[in-house]
């Protein structure tokens, strides 16, 4: 498998790009107009299926490049940090697109979501648990 | 009266196919034993020492069988996919290493490096030696040259390292997923390598006055001239054949009956199965699906650790896992419970039905219903419990046949949990018996459809039995003909009717079809099923130790297996029909979408899949090959595993007919469960098997399953490419779970939710028209 690590590695970061991309861009449009074409098109099902596909790739690779770094989870803290922070990702995101009652509200949750996002990539870049804050 | 005529006539077909087919059957259960490869009381070598006796092949067995057997690698192409097939991988080695003895002592280099002309006439040598017959059935004695009794300790050394903790050999036990010290004891491990010898001998060995092994010839292996027989071309021909010629004449068939108008039943206006009142025996029914629901989460868990071990061989994830729950045992108790949440489906489901037919609710049924609920909770965790410590080797080989591991694929449970699960099934046909038996004597129109239901029941609890007909030393050969009728007739066969009969009858129940139609298409059915399907069961046999006659009966009739499912069409769309053919109807959406799902990959899994590896010739090159999981998976789930979540749908709808569904997450469900497993299929099975299949006619079998071609950059990449797939389907099975918890956690009354109500049926109403 290792003679398969940089296309598996893009193949990641690629699909990290891509799923961060459509995550904002459908916030946008539910912001920009609940009910109307905008928010319609962000919740309709060739969108949302597109945004499964992402991830299912994006977590094929994560755990392709794990077995092949040898390095895992609850044994080392970046990657311990990286997983408990995609739950919250997740949690905030679903947060934000299905049970958010205002605008503002799920104006937050989608900026928090945001944020948690940029994180995880700074504690993928810098392999350390402290992501962007790391000395 | 022209109808009951029909019926009568139908059953008069069926029962004169039946005996006709066993008859046939049973005679050729007589050929595999009378052409079974000899058990040799000795083994010596040409200058008269001995090599193995009788007693260390049977012991070799036994050790083989309570590390995992067929759980872990194969024999004659019968097991797991990850590990060799032992015979195959013996008998290459045992070639390389008499020609390599050769080449030395003759030519001072290895036989690699000998020139093209040089290598012909050592495998011309080769073949000769290894080839013929030297068995004497007198003395009941195999004499083997010198040069082979060299190559046999040879190839023995590499057995007892790789099976013990050798660290020369610990790269091919992870990437065999091995667990180091898979058999700690070295005079085990010496004895094991006598059975994998012997399977090995048979395979090479020409039958006495004949030019086939008694493998016939299997497995593909150029070095020893193991090639295709030509009685594997001539009945893959004919078998296709067949299969034209059987999908021609039930064309002729649909073609004179399409015309025949179905009288017109009027419809009901309601669900006649909504006041139907549950009663207690059939309320207690429930915890039958909850645990069904349990061992299906479990068996999916398991699934992904074996199929992980593929990839990191002793880890899943880092974790040194097979220490704990190593390869084998995870396989097996992932087709372990593969069967077992599905045959939980059925006795469900028969003992909810049961009463729900009579109405009639006898004596203390519900404690029987009850009690035989914790004797199979008993069941599974004490022959799993069995099965660990056999495989961890430390329940000690005389205890292993009544309490470890079998080691036979699908029947691996000791003899003992065997019994008692036949006693249990014994109890579920008395329970599902006596509640039917009030329909079952009356004069009506249900009575030849609820009498087929009954004698499917019966089939099922009876035929278990083939389980018990075999003992700690019967024939190899002689084993798996009974494991096939287990796993053939009793899943594929008496499970089809079951099904077959359940659906029709529910239908009819809701008042959507006649009952004489549905007996009378469900009696044809059944006649079209059993004609390939008892037969059929000899198709798994070919390279078993079988004679050739056994090979041309399991090529042309499990060919005509294929010949309904090419009209399946037909049922799935009839069966779309029912569904929308009320308002009402729409309560049953659910369980009607898993029926027509369970067409489709009937069609898809079983008989193309299935087809795909069916004739002999096919089958002599794809055996054990990622192909055959391409078949089991689809087919066994997609037909059965759907089959009972649609089946499981159906009662809960009538345990608790006044809740509102959460259409939302079934759909999830049936969306992820279909989609995830076509991805299995088709990312990496399919691929995967396709890629063996190359080099298993190119290079032969033995290199289709080597550590050399498995462990490829690319073969890594197909089998992670499950992980999506899989994933989907994960989702989906804990959607099935969230769904049925919500019924019992939050249930929502169906008059509380007036608008979705009004919205379904109106959809209903759409499909209706």
């Amino acid at each position: 498998m290792i003679e398969f690590y940089a296309e598996i590695r893009l193949v990641h970061i690629w699909s990290v790009i891509a799923s961060g991309t459509i995550f904002f861009l459908r916030g946008l449009a539910l912001l920009a107009g609940q009910g109307k074409a905008p928010g319609r098109i962000a919740m309709s099902m060739p969108v949302k299926l597109t945004s499964y596909t992402v991830d299912t790739v994006l977590l094929t690779a994560a755990l392709m490049l794990m077995t092949v770094v040898q390095q895992y989870p609850f044994i080392d803290p970046w990657l311990t940090v990286k997983v408990v922070l995609l739950a919250v990702y997740v949690g905030l995101g679903v947060a934000a697109f299905r049970f958010a009652r205002t605008r503002a509200e799920r104006a937050g949750l989608w900026a928090a979501a945001l944020l948690v996002f940029l994180f995880i990539v700074s504690v993928a870049r810098a392999h350390d648990a402290l992501g962007i804050f790391a000395g | 009266m022209e109808d009951m005529s029909d019926t009568r006539k139908l059953w008069t077909l069926l029962g004169v196919l039946l005996v006709v087919s066993f008859s046939v059957l049973i005679w050729s259960g007589t050929r595999i034993y009378e052409a079974a490869p000899p058990m040799p009381e000795r083994v010596v070598a040409a200058d008269g020492t001995t090599i193995y006796s009788r007693a260390e092949i049977e012991k070799g067995r036994q050790v083989w069988q309570s590390m995992g057997g067929m759980q872990l690698g194969s024999i004659w192409g019968h097991g797991g996919y990850v590990a060799p097939d032992w015979s195959a991988d013996w008998l290459h080695r045992e070639a390389l290493a008499v020609l390599d003895g050769w080449s030395q002592a003759e030519d001072g280099v290895p036989y690699a490096e000998l020139n093209a002309e040089r290598q012909a006439a050592l495998t011309g040598r080769l073949r000769r030696v290894m080839r013929s017959n030297t068995y004497d059935p007198e003395t009941a004695t195999i004499t083997l040259p010198d040069e082979r009794a060299q190559a046999i300790r040879e190839v023995s050394a590499h057995y007892e390292s790789l099976f013990g903790d050798d660290p020369a050999t610990a790269e091919l036990r992870e990437n065999y997923a091995m667990k180091n010290g898979t058999v700690p004891d070295a005079e085990h491990r010496r004895v094991l390598s006598a059975f994998f010898w012997w399977t090995a001998w048979a395979a090479t060995t020409e039958r006495p006055n004949d030019t086939i092994t008694y493998t016939n010839n299997w497995p593909h292996e150029p070095l020893v001239g193991n090639k295709p027989p030509a009685s594997t071309f001539l009945w893959s021909a004919f078998s296709v054949t067949f299969l034209l010629a059987g999908i021609g004449l039930l064309g002729w068939h649909y073609a004179v009956t399409h015309d025949r108008e179905e009288a017109r039943v009027p419809l009901p206006e309601f669900d006649p199965m909504r006041h139907v009142k549950a009663t207690p025996s059939m309320l207690a029914t429930a915890k039958y699906f909850w645990v069904l629901l349990a061992l299906f989460l479990v068996q999916i868990l398991f699934g992904a650790m074996t199929a992980h071990y593929q990839v990191e061989g002793q880890l899943v994830y880092g974790y040194e896992m097979a220490e704990i729950l190593p390869y084998s045992i995870t396989r097996t108790w992932h087709t372990q419970l593969a069967v077992l949440w599905i045959a939980v489906a059925w006795l469900g489901t028969g003992l909810y039905i049961g009463p729900a037919v009579s109405g009639h609710e006898p004596r203390f049924q519900r404690l029987g219903v009850n009690f035989l609920w914790v004797c199979l909770l008993v069941i599974v965790v004490g022959s799993f419990a069995g099965q660990w410590f056999a495989v961890m080797q430390t329940l000690g080989l005389e205890n292993n046949f009544w309490f470890g591991h079998q080691g036979w694929e699908y029947a691996d449970m000791g003899r003992f949990w065997q019994w008692f699960l036949f006693i249990g099934l014994m109890l579920w046909l008395v329970l599902v018996g006596r509640a039917l038996w009030p329909t079952l004597t009356q004069k009506s129109e249900m009575r030849s459809i609820i009498g087929l239901l009954f004698l499917s029941t019966v089939a099922i609890g009876l035929f278990f039995a083939a389980a018990l007909m075999w003992n700690e030393h019967t024939h190899i050969s002689m084993v798996e003909y009974w494991r096939w009728w287990l796993v053939h007739l009793w899943v594929e066969g008496f499970f089809e009717v079951f099904a077959t009969a359940v659906i029709a009858f529910l239908f009819t129940r809701l008042g959507l079809l006649q009952a004489k139609t549905a007996t009378v298409a469900v009696l044809f059915a059944t006649i079209i099923f059993m004609a390939g399907g008892v037969l059929g069961t000899l198709h798994h046999l070919y390279f078993a130790g079988s004679p050739t006659p056994v090979l041309a009966l399991g090529a042309s009739f499990s060919a005509l297996e294929v010949v309904p499912l090419a009209y399946i069409g037909f049922e799935a769309y009839h069966t779309y029909r029912l569904g929308g053919a009320t308002p009402w109807m729409q309560r049953y959406r659910w369980p009607v979408m898993f029926f027509i799902a369970v067409a489709f990959w009937n069609l898809v899994g079983a008989g193309l899949f299935g087809f795909l590896i069916n004739p002999p010739l096919s089958l002599y090159y794809m055996q054990g090959l990622n192909l055959t999981p391409l078949h089991g998976h689809t087919a066994l789930f997609g037909v059965y595993g759907m089959l009972g979540i649609g089946l499981v749908l159906f009662c809960l709808r009538g345990m608790k007919p006044e809740l509102a569904w959460h259409e939302g997450i079934l759909k999830t469900s049936f969306w992820c469960l279909n989609i995830g497993l076509a991805l299995m299929a088709l990312l990496t099975l399919l691929p995967l098997g396709t890629m063996q299949l190359f080099a298993s006619l190119e290079h032969g079998y033995a290199y289709a399953r080597s550590a050399e071609f498995m462990q490829q950059p690319f073969v890594d990449l197909l089998v992670w490419m499950r992980v999506p797939g899989d994933t989907i389907f994960s989702i989906g099975a804990l959607a099935l779970v969230v769904f049925v918890a919500g019924l019992w956690l939050f249930p929502k009354r169906e008059d509380e939710v007036p608008v979705a109500a009004e919205k379904d049926s109106r959809a209903g109403a759409r499909a209706g028209d």
